[in-house]
């Protein structure tokens, strides 16, 4: 697993190792809906053996990108290949296996009938009871796929995606509507995917996962993108640390804003909130400006944190222009 | 991809309640029409009797109904469930998924056809002269059905959610009506007789009505058939490639 990678320029020496094309590559591609522009000159690629989590606020452009990605809209300019060639044709391949959060199911057939059907239509399919087993479907075999629960449903999509040796698995917010162990074990089996040298990419909500999961960390924002690296690098890049303070008597707002590698400030009563690039030397200078910092709490910023910096800084740079 | 043409008949045949309309309709349609006629009465300008006459127009308009009205509105509820959207992340060609649906069709059309046949000859007591006109009358039927259940699927690709049900009736109405499936289309002015001529439900009636006449359909009918159910299927397919809606 790739930890700590941030440039694309990395990557790219990466899959160039391995001697294949990227698994994925969007060059300059824009999409827009009327005037909305949901996709905007984005540059991506991904490499064999990377898992990728695709981040961003509701409106950022990510199911545009995986829809993209998988062919099933065509950019207005840019072009997007999967393995060096269209996605059509790399689908037509069974090198990609994808799991939308808008993929419906077929009704009036049972969960074994229709992962049959995607075993039989993948060209490099696995034997059903296996596909079965992965996903975790095997007890629900023989029921309606339209009776099923959200969670029951996911798992066929799931198994849906995997019934074949696919090369890249696209995931839609995989794990919405699964309760804590199935999600668990969910990415259990897709850790084991991603060991075996595919590319794994996912859209998802929940941050923990992509901290949790992902060894590369993409944040959309207005369809571009705005932050491009490993988890702890998108904290960095935030002001990765959090101080936390309460101090007696007026509080010198001026003072505080000097501080050194301070990326924000927030006062509320007596207690002080700080976000910095260096915690170390922040609270050293605070020793040094002659505060006395009472119940001081040193604490790593959360992605989920880092994303809402990230992305509320870059709102409101759009705003001020 | 045949394992997707055993689903879709196997989903088809589930579905109880269309299946039940679909085969009952017709015949429940033949049995208002054509149940006070007279057995023995000879329709003007032919030799044939209503009841036959009937039989062959409701066998026709009904495996019409069946295809074309079924696909449509099931493939638009599809679509807008996301069935398809997940169906073209697969390796299935177009065809694959237009032939699907028009197997899975066939199998409502057939049964369809013979029971307004076996409700004619029991109730109405029609009778041809050779054995073979039965068999050719229900070859004939059901493989021009196929021509409207790729009609179905093309309408079911082009057309979105609420809009399905008006567009399908329209169509359906308005070409059954044109082809004469109701009434000959002698009534109509010149001008509606020349463009009958040319839709898919005129060559359709035609190649019933040679046949209950003891002739062989004509070349120009049979042309026509074949022409609409590449048209129609080659769209159907390109629309399935195509559609890039989410509903």
């Amino acid at each position: 697993m790739m930890v700590g990678m941030t440039t694309t320029a990395t990557f790219t020496g990466e899959g160039r190792r391995t001697g294949g094309a990227p698994v994925v590559s969007f060059d300059n591609v824009s999409k827009s809906y009327g005037s909305v522009k949901a996709v905007a000159d984005l540059h991506l690629e991904l490499h064999p053996g990377e898992t990728v989590a695709l981040l961003g606020p509701n409106g950022a452009g990510k199911s545009s990108t995986l829809d993209l990605l998988l062919g099933l809209r065509n950019p207005d300019a840019g072009r997007v290949q999967l393995f060096g060639t269209t996605p059509q044709q790399a689908i037509a391949q069974g090198k990609v296996g994808a799991m939308l959060q808008s993929g419906g199911l077929m009704e009036d057939v049972k969960v074994r009938e229709l992962v049959k059907l995607a075993c039989d239509l993948h060209p490099r399919a696995y034997p059903l009871d296996r596909v079965m087993k992965n996903a975790g479907v095997e007890e629900i075999a023989d029921r309606m796929v339209n009776k099923l629960s959200g969670g029951q449903e996911q798992r066929v999509r799931f198994a849906l995606a995997t019934a074949g040796a696919n090369e890249l698995i696209v995931l839609d917010e995989p794990t919405t509507g699964m309760d804590v162990s199935a999600r668990q074990a969910f990415w259990a089996v897709m850790r084991e995917q991603a060991n075996e040298g595919r590319a794994v990419l996912f859209a998802t909500h929940y941050l923990e996962e992509a901290d949790a999961i992902a060894d590369r960390v993409i944040v959309l924002h207005r369809g571009r993108v705005l932050a491009d690296g490993s988890a702890a690098e998108i904290k960095a890049k935030a002001g990765a640390r959090r101080i936390v303070f309460d101090l007696e008597g007026p509080i010198n707002e001026a003072a505080l804003r000097e501080l050194p590698f301070l990326t924000a400030l927030e006062i509320s009563g007596r207690t002080v909130r700080i976000q910095s690039h260096d915690a170390d030397s922040t609270v050293h200078a605070l020793y040094g400006l002659g505060f006395f910092p009472r119940n001081l709490e040193v604490a790593g910023l959360g992605l989920e944190q880092a994303f809402i910096a990230i992305t509320e800084a870059a709102t409101a740079e759009e705003a001020a222009r | 991809m045949n394992t997707l043409i055993k689903l879709e008949i196997t989903r088809t045949l589930r579905n109880k309640k269309f299946m039940f309309f679909s085969v009952a309709y017709p015949a429940i349609l033949y049995v208002v029409i054509a149940g006070g006629a007279s057995k023995a009465e000879i329709v003007k300008g032919t030799h044939l009797t209503l009841p036959l006459l009937m039989m062959v127009s409701m066998a026709s308009f009904g495996a019409i109904t069946a295809v074309l009205v079924g696909n449509s509105e099931r493939i638009a509820k599809e679509r807008e469930k996301g069935w398809v959207r997940q169906l073209r992340l697969t390796a299935l060609p177009g065809r694959g998924y237009v032939a699907a649906k028009i197997a899975s069709a066939a199998v409502v059309s057939l049964p369809s056809i013979l029971v307004v046949f076996i409700v004619a000859a029991a109730a109405k007591g029609v009778r041809f002269d050779g054995v073979w006109q039965w068999f050719a009358l229900t070859g004939v039927i059901w493989a021009g059905s196929i021509v409207f259940a790729a009609l179905g699927v093309a309408i079911g690709y082009l057309v979105t959610g609420d809009a399905v049900r008006p567009v399908t009736f329209i169509v359906y109405f308005g070409l059954s009506i044109l082809g004469g499936l109701w009434m000959p289309t002698a009534v109509f002015p010149d001008w509606v007789q020349s463009i009958a001529k040319w839709v898919p439900t005129h060559a359709y009636a035609a190649l019933g009505q040679a046949i209950e006449q003891g002739n062989a359909p004509h070349f120009k009918d049979v042309a026509l058939m074949v022409a609409y159910g590449v048209l129609f299927a080659g769209a159907a397919a390109w629309l399935y490639r195509k559609d890039t809606h989410k509903s």
